[in-house]
């Protein structure tokens, strides 16, 4: 193997009392794509910031070419050679500049004189674009560029500071096959060329395009580094989700009648269509990688999207929400995800959190009833087990756990027919997790329940029912017993994925 | 920090601004004179009603994360539509306070739905209003003020007048305790500063908006119609706007040609103090009120003592500042300690 | 041959444009009607003055038969010079520049001037010894109405002054009020105050209140400009001092006539130039110099005084009746030789 390019020697990071780098230790070489893993809170992120110097690592080496690296800014990074794309296209480029303006942005970042030569700038500009194969009028601006263009420009602007490493974050995430592409045939010449590349992904389909070397990270720390072909795809996905199964003790009631049923339900365009019966008295886990439909449904049964083709019927009787105020007046409630952006208001206490979706209980001819409220938040407050002073505490001074579980109580409060939680466990702690789990069984019998979770163990925990969705489609179904946890992952990273295959 | 000095932070936070209108009283009341009578309390109210009411309407468009920069030109407007129904078509006082309550409501529909619909962000979509009701309301006296007697531009000659129950509507006292003390337009202010209150704090409706403006995303996912809220808080804001310039319009006698932008910066002005009142650090109409009058205060007892007006401005940005600072320097910093 | 209907049209289009029918009386070049463009660039334009001023204008140039071009800045000191620019461009033969600012119009009139291009200036001073400033004698103004104060109140009073520095023409006012202060050593001035916050009238009500309540031993207040005096009256009448207060102001509309003449209304008199003379007077200064006569340096349009018993005596109720009843107010004696047409009454 050739000399690393760079060398990350025990690198840790921690947020406040939040330790999101445990101790990473990672090679790039030369000439490699590297595919980095992990799940949500890996830390990647925080890895790649730390690399492309918006963040400082609180213990540990880097070292780039031999020399030690810890750029105190993003433009030093850029200087040493370490460049990043970001996830975000439109994080790299500036839409309202011209291509040519995009191109040297660093450049003029770095205060290059106080004038610009229009004639010279687009020469080079045109150097630039001509390195990565960018075929564009330098003039124009980039607001005008396709989706792949402007992710070409981003890069074209970094490979102007010829680079050393490469980080690209989820570059896919939002161009077609066509386009990703382009990308590729750009990655694999620049390979060519001898840069090291770190590829931030959990697409199998560009991963298999691409990988030379995966690296699966989990809480922090890499959890297992895979090379030699063939790669073990399945492997590198059990380490990054990992396997260390809670002990849980799951009675697993006989459902009742229907309440939801989708029939043909196609999530996007070319999805496969798919069935889904979601019983009263039935916990349902569904589980994917991020990317593979989880919030596209959550959204159909919420009322928030259509689905491409399909019907839904609730309770037998045909249900077709356009809005969220029409899916919770049928008695379809969904704990949504991001608990900060989606649920929690910031402004409000702990009882006008729980109450809000459910004001016209709490009143009597449009004036709220206090007493009504604070009999709900006290009860709902005491059955969660949430932890603080009193129900009027604002809720930002709750921790985050207890924070999901004002969430979580706010749609358990009042009696629905089907109750959607989108990943209720995200950012809490083990205590919090267990609790929310407990209450959500323990109040199942009248209701459909689906919990929609990346993680495998939690899906564990919590269903009667585990269902693998990939690729906008359902490919598995296990009863939550004796579960054969390999076949769920080999579901989960290798399901007959039909758009991927036509790249592959 | 420690409990003791954390405690008085929260003190001054959130009875600072309550004891410095309490000083500033003590302080007038001592200097200049005349200053403690009732006659001078009702004054102050009386100078602060109709920035206050407009000021109302500014704080239900703030609850839901919006703001109204037309407010102004929608006050003179209702001011030059209630002249020139009354003295050009010579129609009566009820026609001449529904038509403006009207307009008041269709600029505020007009505004809501610009910003909800056709996405228009809210201080261009209600900066775009106010321009062009600066511009409306000039068109068909072109330009002139309205009063009996004027010519019009087709050169005949105006002949209705303002009449005796309109011009009441600004002028009228009725008798509290002392005769003839207390003017009807505070009676409107106290009336309207109580239902907005009401609305805001005490029913489901004011709730759902205080949550669209600490955070859309979720009250949209708990159910909640925002953008019907949206609208409905840019109509309030609008119609409440119509209520100041028909005080305005009594008071004056005579559709004055006028832009309302200091309608707007003032009432503006005591709504975001309004926000310092009681440590509340959201809109709230209780504390827009208390802004409104602690501006009229201010004002009331530095003209007693002779202060030229621009060091009434200059006093007057420097209570804003002041009270932008115990908003969200000091309250931040009160739950940055908590979290 | 001319038939009878085509002559009565004939005739009519005459009798409607009285320029027309003299243009051959006149001295060059207004002898060829139309042939002569003027600009109008304005610094303020809304409001009644600035209304009534501007047709003051119109109609007088449409009696000497010129065309007027309009350029309106709206209180933009650098477009008004642009402005001036754009006229000369045009090709036109005369300017009036209306309000503005010493700073900013020098260069520009200079410029004017330099292309030979006639000037004159309204309220604004242009320090240019080739532009003939027409002035409402702010002076003269103020002098009428406080002689009225004196005469209706003796030279012993207590008095409140509304003022707002740094406003040319207030400013004048202010001269005078002070020398009258100096005059009549029994004349104390006790509260002084004042706002250009708008609407103005109900600012300074606002204020007034204040003053009122801080000093209730006023009897007269000076107020200087009609949106004070205005705000004062509101204040009075709140009060319910109007028995006890008199207003002595300047400047008039049709509201001011309403207000004054109110029953028991405390605004007494009030001392104005009918704005629509002074732009009379502006147009007909500027053809004096077209037709290379000298209007003189400063061409003063002289102020009537108008008292509550005046309106009352005569049943003036508009601005129209006060032109048609006090001939001195539709009329200025100023800039009018024996050549010059007027506008039709």
């Amino acid at each position: 193997m050739t000399e690393a390019t760079i060398k990350l020697v025990g690198l840790r990071k921690a947020f406040g009392k939040n330790q999101v780098l445990r101790g990473v230790d990672l090679d790039l070489a030369p000439g490699q794509v590297t595919v980095l893993m992990g799940a949500n809170g890996a830390g990647k992120s925080t890895l790649v910031k730390v690399l492309c110097g918006v963040h400082a690592a609180d213990a540990g080496t880097v070292t780039l070419a031999g020399v030690a690296f810890a750029p105190a800014s993003p433009s030093a990074a850029l200087r040493a050679g370490v460049v990043t794309v970001h996830q975000n296209i439109n994080d790299g480029v500036v839409p309202d500049l011209d291509v040519a303006s995009n191109l040297l942005l660093d450049h003029l970042a770095d205060g290059a004189g106080a004038f610009l030569n229009d004639r010279k700038m687009r020469a080079r500009a045109r150097e630039i674009a001509a390195a990565v194969g960018l075929e564009v009028d330098v003039a124009r601006p980039v607001a005008g560029l396709a989706l792949a263009d402007r992710q070409l420009v981003s890069i074209a602007r970094a490979m102007a500071q010829e680079p050393q490493l490469l980080i690209l974050d989820e570059p896919t995430s939002s161009l077609s096959a066509t386009e990703a592409e382009r990308l590729f045939a750009l990655i694999e010449r620049l390979r060519a060329q001898g840069v090291a590349i770190l590829y931030i992904s959990h697409r199998m389909s560009d991963i298999r395009r691409l990988a030379d070397r995966i690296v699966s990270m989990r809480d922090g720390a890499i959890s297992g580094r895979f090379e030699g072909q063939p790669l073990d795809y399945s492997g590198a996905v059990r380490a990054m989700l990992g396997h260390e199964i809670t002990e849980v003790d799951i009675t697993i009631p006989t459902p009742g009648a229907p309440v939801l049923e989708a029939r043909g339900l196609v999530l996007r365009p070319g999805a496969r269509p798919f069935d889904l019966t979601a019983p009263q008295n039935e916990v349902i886990a569904i589980t994917g990688l991020v990317g593979s439909g989880k919030t596209a449904l959550a959204e159909v049964l919420f009322g928030l999207a259509q689905p491409t083709a399909g019907s839904l019927r609730l309770d037998d009787a045909p249900y077709t929400p356009r809005t969220a105020t029409e899916a919770v007046a049928a008695g379809v409630f969904l704990c949504p995800k991001d608990r900060l952006i989606n649920a929690v208001v910031a402004d409000f206490d702990i009882t006008r959190n729980l109450t809000l979706p459910f004001l016209r209980r709490h009143s009597r001819a449009h004036f709220l009833r206090r007493a009504s409220e604070n009999a709900t938040a006290t009860r709902m407050v005491g059955e969660m087990g949430v932890v603080c002073q009193s129900p009027a505490d604002g809720i930002l001074t709750l921790s985050g756990g207890n924070q999901q579980k004002v969430m979580v109580a706010r749609w358990m409060a009042e009696a629905s027919r089907l109750l959607i939680l989108d990943e209720p466990f995200q950012g809490v702690d083990i205590q919090a997790r267990r609790d929310i789990c407990a209450k959500i069984r323990a109040t199942a019998q009248t209701r459909a329940t689906i919990v929609f979770v990346a993680e495998l163990d939690e899906a564990l925990e919590v269903a009667d029912r585990i269902l693998v969705l990939s690729e906008h489609s359902i490919v598995g179904a296990h009863r939550n017993e004796n579960i054969d946890v390999a076949a769920i992952m080999a579901e989960v990273v290798d399901a007959a994925p039909e758009t991927t295959r036509e790249l592959a | 920090m420690n409990p003791d000095k954390r405690s008085a932070v929260e003190l001054m936070i959130r009875y600072g601004f309550l004891v410095l209108m309490a000083g500033l009283i003590v302080f007038f009341g001592s200097t200049a004179e005349g200053f403690l009578t009732p006659f001078s309390a009702v004054f102050i109210l009386q100078s602060v009603a109709i920035t206050g009411i407009l000021a109302l309407g500014v704080t239900a468009t703030l609850v839901v994360g919006g703001f109204d920069l037309s407010i102004g030109a929608v006050a003179t407007s209702a001011l030059m539509l209630s002249s020139y129904v009354m003295v050009v078509w010579e129609l009566s006082a009820f026609w001449a306070v529904l038509l403006c309550l009207l307009m008041g409501a269709a600029v505020g529909l007009v505004n809501g739905l610009l910003i909800v619909k056709m996405k228009v962000p809210d201080l261009l979509a209600t900066l775009g209003m106010m321009f062009l009701l600066v511009g409306a309301q000039r068109i068909p006296t072109e330009g002139r003020s309205i009063s009996t007697g004027m010519s019009l531009p087709d050169g005949s000659t105006a002949n209705g007048t303002f009449s005796e129950g309109f011009l009441m509507l600004g002028r009228h006292r009725l008798d509290l305790i002392l005769p003839d003390l207390l003017p009807l337009s505070v009676v409107f202010l106290i009336a309207i500063a109580v239902a907005v209150w009401v609305f805001l704090e005490l029913t489901r409706h004011g709730r759902l908006m205080y949550a669209i403006g600490s955070n859309a995303q979720a009250a949209a996912l708990a159910g909640a119609n925002v953008n019907r809220y949206k609208v409905v808080a840019y109509m309030i804001s609008g119609v409440l706007a119509s209520v100041g310039g028909i005080l305005l319009a009594a008071r004056l006698g005579r559709g004055d040609v006028a832009s309302g932008n200091n309608l707007l910066l003032d009432a503006v002005a005591a709504a975001l103090i309004g926000f310092a009142v009681l440590g509340a650090s959201k809109p709230n109409a209780f504390g827009t009120a208390i802004g409104a009058l602690f501006v009229g205060i201010l004002l009331q007892g530095l003209t007693m003592l002779n202060a030229p007006y621009y060091t009434q401005d200059f006093i007057k940005g420097a209570v804003l500042v002041v009270a932008l600072v115990f908003t969200f320097a000091l309250s931040a910093r009160g739950s940055r300690g908590r979290g | 041959m001319i038939s009878r209907r085509v002559f009565t049209i004939l005739m009519g289009a005459a009798a409607m444009l009285p320029g027309l029918a003299l243009a051959a009386d006149m001295p060059a070049p207004f002898d060829n009607p139309g042939a002569v463009k003027i600009a109008l660039v304005r610094y303020l334009s809304t409001g009644d003055f600035f209304q009534a001023y501007l047709s003051g204008v119109e109609k007088q140039s449409a009696a000497i038969g010129v065309d007027l071009r309009v350029f309106d800045s709206r209180q933009d000191a650098a477009l008004q010079a642009d402005m001036v620019d754009q006229a000369i461009a045009l090709g036109v033969q005369g300017i009036i520049v209306q309000h503005g600012l010493t700073e900013s119009m020098q260069a520009a009139v200079q410029r004017a001037v330099d292309a030979g291009i006639k000037v004159v200036a309204f309220d604004v001073n242009v320090e240019n010894p080739a532009v003939p400033q027409v002035e409402q004698s702010d002076r003269d103004l103020a002098r009428l109405a406080l002689e009225q104060a004196v005469v209706d109140n003796g030279e012993a009073w207590t008095a409140g002054y509304v003022y707002v520095p740094g406003i040319a023409p207030l400013d004048r006012r202010d001269e005078t009020w002070k020398e009258v202060k100096a005059k009549y050593a029994g004349i104390n001035q006790v509260a002084e105050f004042g706002t250009l916050d708008n609407p103005i009238a109900n600012s300074v009500a606002n204020q007034a209140r204040s003053v009122l309540s801080a000093n209730p031993n006023i009897t007269v207040m000076f107020a200087p400009y009609d949106e004070f005096a205005k705000g004062v009256k509101i204040a009075v009448d709140e009060a319910g001092m109007s028995g006890q207060v008199s207003i002595y102001s300047a400047d008039v509309s049709t509201s001011d006539i309403a207000a004054m003449r109110e029953a028991g209304s405390a605004w007494k008199a009030t001392a104005a130039t009918n704005p629509a003379v002074v732009g009379e007077v502006s147009v007909r200064a500027l053809a004096m110099l077209l037709a290379g006569e000298d209007p003189g340096h400063n061409v003063i349009v002289p102020p009537t005084l108008i008292t509550q018993a005046m309106l009352t005596e005569l049943d003036i109720k508009s601005m129209e009746e006060l032109g048609a009843k006090l001939p001195a107010f539709a009329h200025a004696d100023v800039a009018v030789p024996a050549w010059m047409p007027l506008p039709a009454r």
